[in-house]
């Protein structure tokens, strides 16, 4: 129990230092920690809150979260909006809209960590898939536009992050190929 | 745990599911049967009217070329699924509603594409080679374009849903793809199980392939819709191309590596004698995940930009990719009926074909394949005598042969009918014939996909008509059989 707590303060505090200027700013100044540092730490953050839940907060939630759709749909919707560019701007040029970036993304991973284990083998599957594909999608797109998508990052910091999504891709894909062809059981049924 | 653990336990189903598995089956087989026959009406009507016996728009010949490409290897697509699914669910555990999803997402893109064809007027082939689609001279519009490439879109993305189930059943009782494919017993890690199923590594090796192409086709398609509505957006045409014919030739040619389980599991059963599987055997089908992953720059011989060594790659293993699984599986099908006092019903007959036909079709395919032979023959007649001697006499009687095998036919020892014999020779001379004009007339030059022959040529299309009529005539009493015998056919034992 103690330590149950203990890391839900921890999770806590990581949310905090986040949120505050000197790690917020540092993180916010390069398109490629914001999207992959910041971004993903927040999820991860709600995702580990999400799986200490008291057991029954979870059943009240599961109730209506049927197979994992509704907790998905929620996770599908935020994910999306924050992946547009001018959301991105927003939230770098006005407080409240950095204020609900903290609050939805927190509450994505939140809802990612109730409804995946809900979810169908092969619904996670179809998931996976569309979350690298979004990754080589959006590495792609950052490096063959000409022109900036988010008016506060140079078009080189977009380069990069594009590179950087298609690297991580890439070792995404082999290191599932690997797991598939070689690895030993990993799916029960 | 062990392949060989799994083989000797085969997977145990509750009544209902097997019962509703057979359903599913069959109307897979019947579906596909189905489409098949129109498709072959709408080649008889081509054919004649290039051979002068038929008058019809420009435009419905380039509608009906388009669903006749499209419709055919979406039918095979379906028709072998059915075959491949039955048998490896016998090895694997595999869900019946993933598989009716792909049924029903299959038919809503069918009802898509005639949609888009014959109300839109799409006929731009069923390649969507870029920027074709998008560029149609007023001939359609570009709503129709989409929905073709959209109908694409959604029967390749049940498909993907139904290898995932494949790929997960197959982990989940074999551990990984590569015990799957028999490699630890290649390389000796293990001893060699010869009950390891064919069945299993058959279904693996086309889940690799075909979930890899079907990926390349959805990117592929995207762009295409992408292109569509917003023309400023220019893929390299050279890149798409490769990605449509990746897509393509690995999709319907995975479609025979399928139906080749139904070889595996019935001929053994005709015989007596049991398909082992040996080192030969995996390293063949081990060869084959690449080789057909690899030979599509066969298609693009003519793009000059395209870089050398991709050509030379694509024709080398074009020489090789028919050998290494044919030879096994052909060399063992005559191993299998030699001497075993075979019973030759129309079932083991169809099988046996195929093995002629996959054997023999490949051959014109290998020959195109040469870059010299292809500067001569590309986008002649010979390229659909190739695929329809490989389709027609390879591929479909593989399907046929099952569809008779679940109908119950020859299981009482009883001899073919009169019927079913006038269907099989129909069938097989006038395949053999389609696609011996198909060859000749691409041996003399004469161009793929063209609505109006010059004179030189009718002869030639009115020769393929006639044929084509002979193997219409078969197709309908297979179609006959499958209809009225098939719906109410038991398991078979």
């Amino acid at each position: 129990m103690f330590n149950k707590i203990k890391r839900e303060w921890l999770l806590l505090a990581a949310f905090v230092a986040l949120a505050l200027p000197p790690l917020r700013q540092f993180l916010e100044q390069s398109m490629v920690t914001h999207m992959l540092v910041q971004i993903p730490i927040l999820a991860i953050i709600g995702w580990m809150i999400g799986k200490s839940l008291p057991a029954n907060w979870k059943n009240k939630i599961a109730s209506w979260n049927q197979w994992g759709i509704t907790g998905m749909a929620l996770a599908i919707v935020i994910m999306t909006y924050w992946m547009l560019p001018r959301a991105l701007d927003a939230a770098i040029s006005e407080w409240y809209f950095e204020l609900i970036k903290f609050i939805t993304i927190f509450i994505m991973g939140m809802s990612l960590s109730l409804s995946w284990p809900l979810l169908h083998p092969i619904a996670q599957g179809v998931f996976k898939l569309e979350f690298w594909a979004t990754f080589m999608r959006l590495g792609w797109l950052y490096l063959d536009l000409p022109d900036r998508l988010c008016a506060n990052y140079l078009l080189s910091d977009q380069r990069i992050l594009g590179q950087l999504l298609l690297l991580g891709g890439s070792a995404w894909a082999i290191a599932w190929v690997f797991r598939i062809m070689f690895g030993t059981k990993i799916i029960n049924t | 745990m062990s392949s060989t653990a799994v083989v000797n336990r085969k997977i145990e189903y509750s009544e209902s599911e097997n019962r509703n598995a057979l359903i599913a089956v069959k109307a897979h087989l019947i579906l596909g049967l189905a489409v098949l026959l129109l498709m072959m009406l709408a080649g008889l009507t081509m054919r004649a009217v290039q051979g002068t016996w038929l008058e019809i728009g420009a435009d419905l010949f380039y509608q009906i070329m388009t669903v006749h490409g499209v419709g055919v290897v979406g039918a095979a697509g379906i028709g072998s699924t059915g075959v491949l699914w039955y048998f490896l669910r016998q090895y694997v555990r595999l869900s019946n509603t993933i598989f009716w999803i792909n049924f029903f997402v299959f038919v809503a893109g069918v009802v898509m594409l005639l949609g888009s064809i014959f109300l839109g007027g799409y006929g731009g082939a069923w390649t969507f080679l870029y920027p074709l689609p998008g560029k149609s001279m007023g001939v359609w519009s570009t709503g129709a374009a989409a929905v073709f490439q959209l109908a694409l879109l959604i029967i390749g993305t049940g498909f993907l849903i139904l290898y995932l189930d494949m790929g997960r059943g197959i982990l989940a009782s074999f551990g990984s793809l590569s015990k799957a494919l028999g490699l630890p017993q290649l390389f000796g890690r293990v001893p060699v199980d010869t009950t390891h199923p064919p069945t299993v590594v058959a279904g693996t090796m086309v889940l690799i392939v075909n979930f890899l192409g079907i990926a390349a086709g959805a990117v592929v398609l995207v762009m295409g819709l992408i292109n569509l509505y917003n023309p400023e957006f220019q893929p390299d045409a050279l890149l798409m191309k490769n990605l449509i014919y990746f897509f393509g030739h690995v999709f319907i040619n995975a479609t025979i590596y399928a139906s080749v389980t139904a070889v595996y599991e019935l001929l053994p059963r005709y015989t007596g004698r049991p398909w082992k599987t040996s080192k030969v055997f995996y390293a063949a089908w081990f060869a084959i995940v690449f080789m057909v992953m690899a030979v599509y720059p066969h298609h693009l011989m003519m793009d000059f930009p395209m870089p050398r060594w991709a050509l030379i790659v694509g024709q080398v293993l074009s020489f090789g990719s028919g050998i290494p699984v044919l030879v096994v599986t052909g060399y063992g099908a005559l191993m299998i009926v030699y001497r075993s006092g075979i019973q030759w019903s129309t079932t083991t007959k169809l099988l046996f074909l195929s093995m002629f036909g996959w054997a023999a079709g490949v051959i014109p395919a290998i020959l195109d394949a040469m870059v010299t032979v292809n500067r001569v023959f590309h986008n002649t007649m010979w390229v659909p005598g190739h695929f329809h001697f490989y389709l027609l006499l390879g591929l479909l009687p593989m399907m046929f042969g099952f569809i008779y095998h679940l109908t119950g036919e020859g299981r009482q020892g009883e001899q073919p009918k009169a019927a079913d014999n006038l269907g099989f020779y129909a069938y097989l001379i006038g395949a053999f014939l389609t696609s011996m004009v198909f060859l000749a007339s691409g041996a003399n030059s004469i161009p793929r996909r063209w609505a109006t022959h010059m004179a030189e040529w009718v002869t030639f299309a009115q020769v393929g008509t006639v044929a084509a009529a002979l193997v219409v005539l078969g197709m309908l009493v297979f179609t006959f059989r499958a209809l009225f015998s098939l719906p109410k056919a038991a398991e078979p034992r």
